[in-house]
């Protein structure tokens, strides 16, 4: 019974969508995620699968696939190659995704290669001690870096050039020390990580915002600061910005889907309606919150616009990084 | 203890609900099947069932239970191919392939089944008591482990699996070191920079340890069944109605016991799992066992045993560290993990104080569980046994067939197949050739874990190797090295010098 | 003299592997003092050390293998490689059919036999795989049937 309210309210805009009429939806809808059951490409999936279900904007189930393979390389190069123009699957993608495309991780593809589609939601970095850690905020371990960038062990889920790492060279940059000079520990997965943080081995971690959920009670654990603009909602509402302390970091962890460049226009389309619809639903909305993901709402031609520009970003950092060498 | 008594009361309130009771076994009946297809282990399991509980709308504790249900007994079923076809089911069931598969050619495969069940019990109970009682002084211990301190771990693994040495020194050498080669093949974990991949995105991530398994053993499997017949020597084995005895169980108890509690610690690590506790615990009783332990991988009732405990052992302990800190210790606790998020329930150190029926509900369905699985899996010994009746021209097909599914599940990309057989081919000819393969597996399995806590526990330290010598856990670890290494031979000389005076 | 030949051949192996590692890897940089390259050439050092031992002291001089039992190996790889090659070409049902009809008749069963036991495994694995198990097994030809 609790489920018809929502219910109600999806098909009361279902009547009023205009579009409904026309976009045709796909007819085998299948989600590709890229990696091993149980990471974040599978819950990206799930979003839509549960979601677009919940929300009643696709009455045929959708499939979830996976595909693993180097982080995301196989499934990208599989859609540069034979499904270029399958009308029925869209492709999870993230942040990480978008930094191995810039850094040349999928070979000759780059993000000119796919048709992006629509965002499932987005995270935020997040500084993270442990609490008895003699940091209480982030000017206090910022300065201690920048007088001395091996002061305090950092470690993430990530090998170096990972956006994990990322974070951690942003951070080191923003203190003013050179990132090359840091102690970085990569860890397989956040996981691990905290592990690593609660029993001090490292000093500091730079994780997500929204796995940190779990452990704000718990009160094991410190968050100095939250790599976005500005403060999110509950239950973070009391965890400051980096900018807020003078330390103008950010790092958003999109999370979205791809299709293979040669789609139609009129498939590809029909995609983004479905997501545009989706969006304005609340039951859809509530489980991109539950998955821990906060609210972006992005599709069709914003969405590649904000793609392109975010790649040719994060390539000029991976120069600047000396993580590669600049494109000719 | 009034705390966990009054718990574990609430718990099993939960658990023996009708209902719950129910999923309990039906989730430990179709883990079982599961686990028992080889490649097709608990993490497939859970993953499949996940999304198909959540929208039936079970309430969270009854979704856990059945999920949790699922997860014991695929752990559980991984061991029935190992032993009859001598295809690992699973990543943590290749040791049990040793002695297991020899057993059931000798035409005890109802014995090695039974033995196995009724270790797999113990392994679990063990572990579970052990979770019930100490989970939060473990979550402790578990996190304080350092880079250093697996690094250690690791050396210990490796001193202990050196008594697998078989005829030729070198060639276990030789085999160990192209299994840590293999393990290299990907992206490095430190730096993210490509190694062995040959360009190809495929090998990016490094080959799935279960294709390993699965080419190495199944396949190898294959080819040397093919050969039999072309010689004339492959027989369709009888029905057997061997079953395990009371003599055996007691032959066993003390291994049973040791495995179990190794196991359980190795699980409660995070980054280290079944494979690892299975593979620690078998190198360590065939030390044990000294003189007599050379009986080993030819059909040993207690290298059969010793890894099933240490398998299910380590199972129930990746929980703990899921379950009081909300870090999985695995990939499947990984799963759970995401399901109990699912349902809006965060696990962690609030997990016991906030939703007490689901912490305990969980718990006491464990140990309801384990005995489930005792009772289903006695009874079903004879049927799996007959599996070895069914012809030998159609069940060598069959084994491929299932490997392929298996192999396949895993990535769904061609790519794995055709290195399935290749690494098949591969096994074959090492076999010919009197290598062991155990070695080539432990080599994939603990490479990986040696290299990248090693490079982590240098980061950490600036490149200081005193690091590695810090800790005591680490200290012990090196102890229990030296002591496995020295003991059978300071007791064989001992036993010697002995008889010397006596004659 | 199998061991010599097996052992030569790794050692090539391990020569390129070797090579790899002391010439090609390297890491723009990195925050430990091994490197991604250490380890590996470690390996490689040991390996080769390995097979030249074995090529100097050989043990399995040679490997009992008929010509019959050689022929019906290679037929068997043959059919794997091409198993492996329909898998996804041609969908589980028809590679599996395939692969079993030919697998049971090289290994003795009647022509009859082997095409229904072919079929039946075909068939049966896909519904319990696909169907009941949810894996996600490639359909195929038969893609628009289920």
């Amino acid at each position: 019974m609790k489920r018809s309210a929502p219910l109600a309210l999806a098909l009361a805009f279902a009547c009023l969508n205009p579009f409904s009429a026309f976009a045709a939806n796909p007819e085998k809808p299948e989600c590709v995620a890229p990696a091993k059951p149980g990471g974040g490409f599978d819950l990206t999936c799930r979003i839509i699968q549960t979601g677009f279900l919940e929300a009643k904007t696709l009455d045929a189930p959708m499939q979830v696939t996976f595909m693993p393979g180097g982080i995301g390389a196989v499934a990208y190069n599989l859609f540069n190659t034979t499904r270029t123009d399958d009308p029925n699957a869209v492709v999870a993608f993230s942040s990480g995704s978008l930094l191995n495309v810039a850094t040349g991780k999928y070979g000759e593809w780059t993000e000119k290669d796919a048709r992006w589609v629509a965002m499932a939601g987005t995270d935020y970095g997040a500084v993270i001690v442990k609490a008895d850690s003699p940091y209480t905020d982030l000017k206090g371990v910022m300065e201690a870096l920048k007088a001395d960038p091996t002061s305090v062990v950092i470690g993430a889920g990530g090998s170096v050039g990972s956006q994990d790492w990322m974070k951690a060279a942003l951070l080191m940059k923003a203190a003013g020390a050179d990132p090359k000079k840091m102690r970085y520990v990569a860890f397989d997965g956040g996981g691990e990580s905290i592990a690593a943080l609660l029993g001090g081995n490292i000093g500091l971690y730079t994780g997500d915002i929204a796995e940190m959920s779990a452990h704000l009670d718990a009160g094991t654990m410190r968050v100095l600061a939250v790599m976005h603009s500005e403060r999110l909602g509950e239950p973070f509402d009391k965890v400051p910005t980096a900018k807020e302390q003078g330390y103008d970091v950010q790092w958003p962890i999109i999370r979205g889907y791809y299709m293979g460049k040669k789609v139609s226009d009129e498939a590809y389309n029909a995609w983004v309606e479905l997501f545009k619809k989706s969006y304005e639903n609340d039951a859809f909305n509530q489980i991109v919150k539950d998955k821990g993901l906060f609210k972006l709402n992005i599709a069709g031609k914003e969405m590649e616009e904000y793609i392109h520009n975010d790649v040719a970003k994060l390539r000029t950092l991976a120069v600047e990084m000396g993580l590669i060498e600049a494109p000719k | 203890m009034d705390v966990i008594l009054s718990g574990l009361g609430q718990g099993f309130a939960v658990a023996l609900q009708p209902f719950n009771l129910f999923l309990v076994l039906a989730g430990c009946f179709f883990g079982t099947l599961i686990g028992a297809l080889p490649g097709i282990g608990p993490i497939n399991g859970v993953a499949i069932l996940l999304p198909i509980a959540y929208s039936l709308g079970f309430p969270p504790e009854s979704a856990l239970i059945l999920l949790a249900g699922i997860y014991y007994g695929a752990e559980y079923g991984g061991r029935i191919s190992s032993i009859l076809l001598n295809v690992p089911g699973d990543a943590g069931a290749v040791m049990t392939t040793l002695d297991g598969s020899p057993m059931a050619k000798r035409g005890e495969a109802g014995r090695a089944l039974s033995l196995s069940g009724v270790a797999s019990f113990v392994g679990g109970s063990v572990a579970i008591v052990l979770l019930t009682l100490f989970a939060p002084a473990l979550a402790a211990f578990a996190v304080k482990f350092s880079p250093a301190d697996y690094v250690a771990l690791m050396v210990f693994a490796f001193t202990s699996l050196a008594s697998l040495v078989g005829k030729n020194g070198i060639k276990t050498l030789l085999a160990a070191a192209i299994g840590l080669m293999i393990a290299s093949i990907g992206v490095d974990a430190n730096t993210g920079v490509m190694r062995f991949t040959l360009g190809s995105p495929e090998l990016m991530a490094g080959i799935d340890f279960l294709v390993i398994v699965i080419g190495l053993f199944g396949m190898a499997e294959l080819l040397h069944l093919v050969e039999s017949y072309a010689r004339g020597t492959l027989k369709t084995l009888p029905v057997d109605s061997t079953f395990v005895s009371w003599a055996d169980i007691f032959a066993v108890k003390w291994v049973m016991l040791r495995s179990s509690i190794i196991g359980f610690i190795v699980g409660v690590l995070p980054g280290t799992g079944a494979s690892v506790a299975s593979a620690v615990s078998y190198g360590t009783e065939k030390r044990l066992a000294g003189e007599s332990g050379k009986s080993f991988g030819t059909g040993d009732i207690r290298g059969l045993a010793a890894p099933e405990s240490a398998n299910n052992a380590s199972a129930s302990g990746a929980m703990v560290p899921m379950l009081t800190l909300g870090i999985p210790g695995s990939g499947t606790t990984a799963i759970l993990l995401g399901a109990l998020l699912l349902f809006n329930i965060t696990p962690g150190p609030m997990l016991f104080q906030q939703k007490p029926d689901i912490a305990w509900g969980l718990i006491a369905s464990m140990y309801i569980g384990n005995v489930a699985l005792l009772v289903i899996n006695l009874p079903l010994v004879g049927l799996f046994a007959r599996l070895l009746t069914i012809p030998q021209q159609y069940l060598t097909p069959m084994i491929a067939v299932l490997a392929f599914i298996g192999v396949y599940s895993v990535v769904g990309d061609p790519f794995d197949l055709y290195l399935a057989v290749g690494l098949g081919v591969l096994g074959w000819v090492l076999r010919k050739l009197e290598f062991s393969l155990a070695p080539v597996i432990l080599g994939v399995v603990l490479g990986n874990l040696f290299e990248d806590n090693l490079r982590r526990a240098l980061s950490i330290s600036g490149g200081d190797w005193s690091i590695l010598l810090q800790s005591s856990n680490s200290l012990i670890l090196y102890g229990l090295a030296i002591l496995v290494v020295a003991l059978p031979i300071v007791i064989s000389r001992m036993l010697k010098a002995r008889q010397n005076k006596a004659v | 003299m199998a061991d010599r030949i097996f052992a030569a051949i790794t050692l090539l192996i391990v020569v390129a592997y070797g090579w790899a590692a002391f010439m090609i890897i390297k890491a723009p940089f990195q925050y430990d003092p091994l490197g991604p390259e250490s380890w590996p050439r470690i390996l490689s050092v040991l390996a080769g050390l390995c097979c030249l031992w074995i090529i100097f002291k050989p043990d399995v001089d040679k490997i009992d293998i008929t010509h019959n039992v050689l022929v019906r190996l290679v037929i068997m790889v043959v059919l794997l490689l091409g198993y492996a090659y329909l898998f996804e070409h041609a969908g589980f049902i028809l590679s599996t059919t395939g692969f079993c009809i030919g697998a049971a008749y090289l290994l003795g069963a009647k022509p009859v036999h082997a095409l229904i036991f072919g079929a039946a495994t075909g068939i049966i694995g896909y519904v319990l795989g696909a169907k009941l198990l949810a894996l996600n097994l490639p359909a195929g030809l038969f893609k628009s049937l289920f």
